[in-house]
């Protein structure tokens, strides 16, 4: 217990600063950022503080009042290198409206690139390590010149910030500034008409969180606009969200690895269709195969990433020619005595020679898992404890003598002698 | 016959292996027992009435002597000292423990056997005629393309998780000795008009609950394309055969509630898929395995053997004689059954010694091979004639000379209420009286070719749905009640026996047989017509009438 407590150890602020950030907090119309921001910048902090943008849906608005104070405020923009083209746009034309001076472009160190994400996908399967090199690695290099920073942080954006003030002291005797913390969506939006402010060109296209493109999904009516970032993944923040002491340098979600794929557990990028779900927009999900026949061209008009769900007893055929559409094809074993799905698994690879990711889904135990990877499957999502541990460690028993052919990339080596010949045969 | 070469013992090795970790996993509680049983039950091992059971494989019924004899050790050693031989050809053992089992599989594997596939929802081991290779009918020798069949099906990644088992019998000729027309596929050899011989292909029959006599699927398949042909049908039965009813998932009742013709179509189309890929089948390859099987060097003799004669000078030779050989395809040799039905014994039993004797007895005069025929009983294939008062001297000895193939008392009884959790009644004590009624060697002659099949419960492992005479035990209200079938017949003239009337108490059994028999005797054309004949004649009114009186 005692130990336990440690945890938990208030940090030490200079008490005096802590009272002031506290007094500072009551000094201010709940609305008036321009206030807020006046006082930070040239009062508080002159010359200390900063701010970083997005660039998104919302971000016109506190930009709008950095001009108003000081033109020339460094305005940070991550370019992290997946934006949307219509973001990069967006800066300029937000720079030009505003007459900023002093954006500062901050790119992800090229060597980290090469090092971490080579094909450019680790978003895919691990997207605190990619917001890590593409966002907190080069801010990380900037924040620790400044005494505060300015963020557009609003209290009704996600529930866990339902309490958040116009200023705040962290843990390292930083000053953090939300001028828009009182602001609600609709504040926001009167604001950018009050004073006729450009909007994000995916704005009216549903877009409400604008983040990197391949993070970002249109928000419903009615949904959190923040629900659409890392949609599917227990992940909510950045890592620049927080606060500027260690804490930033780590990944922030823990993001359950489920999938196993080229040798390794890693975050699934993808998530199960869910009732209510809107088939032309959703993203990273895999739509049951039946809702895709009934829905076809609703899905196909879809510009997102998006997988099949082939369940037993449906009938591949019907979407053979429409396969090379989907990112990922989960075959669904709902019991791991159902084979329905080896049969599946080898027309998808096989006969319509899919070249995606083919994975199994459901009842995935150790001692199938040789079976199905003979019938094309290649990644795995695993929840037996027991068949983890196998396949972490490598250690799965199988038979690795093969008499009969199966697959299209399976070597014959070590099958029957007639069936290596057909296989020779068939690469001249 | 086959001799594994180094891939083959290297698979089983390797299969051994993987199954003793999960043997292992299980003792250490890291897997729980349905996830451990489809495993299990794919290595041969089922949990029945008293302990685990043992289920080993002989492929198309074929042993060799040291097989045998290793069979023989595992039964002394790890059993009660003997074995039970199935209807599918295999050996069972009803006692072994289960952390015995990896060692039992390592023995096993040292004289190229196992346990693979001989149970759970994947292709079982594949059945021949037992004189296949010997006999004089036959076409051509099934056990190479069974062999075949038997690479193609092990581990098959995609079929071994089908909606139920799958059996698939085949024949060498159109004489059916291995009861084609009731297994999930049956492949009877044919010669098509250039000379080539290939196969006719039955699907869907079976007896279980809902006995079907298979349709035939396609009239003639060549070997190149039998693998392509055979995987078409499991895809098709695997993605659509019904799971949500486990006695409604065998291809049977796909082919019946879908239609042959339907499956005939969808089994075609997705043949065209395949065909001439990868699973087209080299004739040098069938060439190659068919070199294992090649027969061995007869001798040129043109002996024989004046039965009559022997039969005056010595009856329970003769009798043997009469009944226990099998017509050879060399002159001069014969193939011999050996009866594992003795009066009054359990249908099947061979202790370790008698698997011995069988063993010396195979290496001394049949070039050291044997068969396990799908009516439990062992046979000699390749005995020279002059040799058969020495095989039948050692026989008496070992307890096993028994003259009785092929008639009333050389009965199919599945293990019943002594053995199987699944049994509604007992079956074997039922045929060990029915067997002693009918002891008298000159009764059951009078009688002749007559085939009474047992089934303990409605699973029908003693294929009672196609016994000339069938005994169904049932259980009503507690207490065992038996159903009488005639009619049925698993040769090529396939049918199914039909129930006449109400059940038989298990003492009223063999009094009702007894009836039915003498109502046969009373009223067959000549001595020569056989029961099943006779009963096609007369149709069932004088049975049904012997059975239950007119009233
Ligand atoms: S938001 Fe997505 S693409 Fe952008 S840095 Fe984070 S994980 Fe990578
Ligand atoms: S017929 Fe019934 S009692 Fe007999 S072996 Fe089969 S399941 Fe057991």
């Amino acid at each position: 217990m005692a130990m336990a407590s440690l945890a938990f150890a208030p940090p030490k602020h200079d008490k005096l600063r802590a009272l002031g950030i506290m007094a500072l907090n009551g000094m201010f119309d709940e609305m008036d950022g321009v206030a807020v921001l006046r006082q930070a910048v040239a009062d508080l902090l002159p010359g200390d503080i900063a701010i970083v943008s997005s660039f998104g849906a919302d971000s016109s608005v506190l930009l709008h009042m950095v001009a108003e104070v000081d033109r020339a405020l460094p305005v940070y923009f991550l370019e992290t290198g997946k934006h949307f083209a219509e973001t990069l746009a967006y800066v300029e034309t937000l720079k030009a409206h505003l007459g900023l001076s002093n954006i500062r472009w901050l790119r992800p160190d090229p060597k980290d690139i090469a090092r971490f994400d080579p094909r450019g996908d680790l978003w895919e399967t691990d997207p605190d390590s990619c917001c890590h090199i593409r966002k907190t690695e080069p801010l990380d290099a900037e924040l620790t010149g400044y005494g505060g920073w300015i963020t557009g942080r609003k209290r009704y954006q996600t529930s866990e910030r339902g309490v958040l003030p116009h200023f705040e002291l962290t843990s390292d005797d930083r000053i953090k500034v939300n001028p828009l913390a009182y602001f609600s969506d609709t504040d926001v939006n009167a604001y950018k008409v009050a004073h006729g402010l450009p909007e994000h060109p995916l704005f009216a296209k549903g877009y409400k969180s604008i983040g990197c493109a391949p993070c970002t999904t249109i928000v419903a009516e009615g949904e959190d606009p923040r629900a659409g970032r890392w949609r599917g993944l227990n992940k909510k923040e950045c890592g620049i969200h927080f606060d500027f002491n260690g804490a930033i340098a780590k990944p922030v979600a823990t993001v359950e690895k489920n999938l196993f794929r080229d040798g390794a557990f890693i975050a699934d990028p993808f998530r199960a269709w869910s009732e209510g779900d809107d088939l032309a927009s959703v993203r990273y999900t895999h739509i049951p195969l039946k809702l895709f026949l009934e829905n076809r061209d609703a899905v196909l008009g879809n510009p997102h990433p998006n997988g099949l769900l082939v369940s037993p007893g449906d009938r591949i055929e019907d979407a053979a020619a429409d396969l090379g559409r989907f990112a990922s094809i989960a075959v669904s074993f709902p019991g791991f005595n159902d084979g329905r799905g080896y049969s599946t698994a080898r027309l998808i690879a096989e006969r319509y020679r899919y070249q995606g990711e083919l994975r199994a889904v459901g009842d995935v135990l150790m001692d199938q898992v040789p079976l199905m990877r003979r019938c094309g499957i290649t990644a795995f999502v695993v929840t037996h404890a027991a068949t983890r541990k196998a396949l972490e460690s490598g250690h799965l028993t199988t038979v690795n003598l093969f008499y009969q052919p199966v697959g299209v990339t399976e070597v014959p080596v070590g099958t029957r002698p007639f069936l290596r010949r057909a296989a020779e045969a068939e690469t001249v | 016959m086959y001799r594994y070469d180094e891939f083959d013992a290297a698979f089983v090795r390797e299969r051994t292996a993987q199954f003793s970790d999960q043997v292992n996993r299980r003792l250490a509680g890291e897997i729980n027992e349905d996830q451990f049983r489809p495993l299990r039950l794919m290595n041969g091992l089922y949990l029945q009435l008293h302990a685990y059971m043992l289920r080993i494989a002989v492929p198309y019924g074929t042993l060799a002597s040291r097989q045998l004899r290793m069979l023989a050790h595992i039964a002394r050693k790890y059993d009660r000292g003997y074995g039970h031989f199935t209807t599918r050809q295999n050996i069972q053992f009803n006692w072994p423990k289960l952390r015995d089992i990896p060692e039992i599989l390592a023995d096993l594997a040292s004289v190229e056997m196992h346990a693979i596939q001989t149970s759970g929802n994947c292709i079982r081991n594949i059945t021949t005629d037992q004189f296949a290779g010997a006999a004089a009918d036959e076409i051509v020798d099934p056990r190479p393309v069974a062999e075949i069949l038997r690479q193609w099906s092990s581990l098959h990644p995609e079929f071994s998780y089908l909606p139920r088992k799958f059996k698939i019998a085949m024949s060498g000729g159109p004489h059916d000795r291995a009861a084609i027309r009731f297994h999930d596929i049956g492949l009877q050899a044919k010669v098509d008009d250039r000379g080539i011989v290939g196969w006719e292909v039955w699907v869907g029959g079976g007896l279980g609950r809902t006995p079907m006599i298979a349709k035939r699927i396609n009239e003639y398949v060549p070997n190149e394309h039998l693998l392509a042909y055979l995987e078409s049908i499991l895809r098709v039965y695997n993605r659509y055969g019904r799971r949500d009813n486990k006695y409604k998932a065998r291809i049977k009742i796909l082919v019946h509630e879908t239609g042959i013709d339907k499956i005939r179509d969808e089994v075609a189309e997705e043949f065209r898929a395949i065909a001439n890929g990868v699973l087209t089948l080299p004739q040098a390859e069938v060439d190659r395995i068919g070199a294992y099987f090649a027969a061995p060097e007869f001798e040129r003799v043109n002996a024989t053997v004046d039965v009559a004669k022997e039969r005056i000078a010595e009856p329970a030779y003769g009798e043997w004689l009469d009944r226990n050989l099998h017509p050879h395809r060399q002159p001069g040799y014969a193939s011999v059954t050996i009866s594992l039905k003795p009066i009054g014994g359990a249908p099947g039993d061979a202790t370790a010694e008698q698997m011995e004797a069988v063993a010396d007895l195979a290496e001394r005069y049949s070039f050291d091979e044997l068969r396990v025929t799908h009516e439990q009983n062992l046979v000699l294939p390749h005995v020279r004639v002059s040799d058969l008062r020495e095989v039948y001297d050692a026989l008496v000895e070992a307890r096993l000379a028994t003259g009785n193939a092929g008639l009333i008392t050389d009965m199919i009884t599945c293990p019943g209420m002594d053995f199987c959790a699944l049994a509604t009644a007992r079956s074997i004590p039922i045929a060990q009286e029915i067997s002693r009624k009918f002891s008298a060697p000159e009764r059951q002659k009078e009688i002749g070719d007559l085939k009474i099949k047992i089934s303990g419960c409605i699973n029908a492992c003693g294929h009672h749905h196609v016994g000339h005479i069938g005994i169904l035990g049932l259980e009503k209200k507690g207490v065992e009640n038996y159903q009488i079938t005639i009619g049925g017949n698993a040769t090529e003239d396939a049918s199914v026996g039909d129930t006449l009337g109400h059940g038989f108490a298990a003492e009223e059994v063999p009094d009702a047989i007894e009836r039915l028999i003498d109502t046969y005797i009373a009223r067959r054309e000549t001595p020569d017509e056989p029961f099943i004949a006779a009963f096609k004649r007369l149709g069932e009114a004088p049975f049904k009438e012997a059975l239950y009186g007119n009233g």
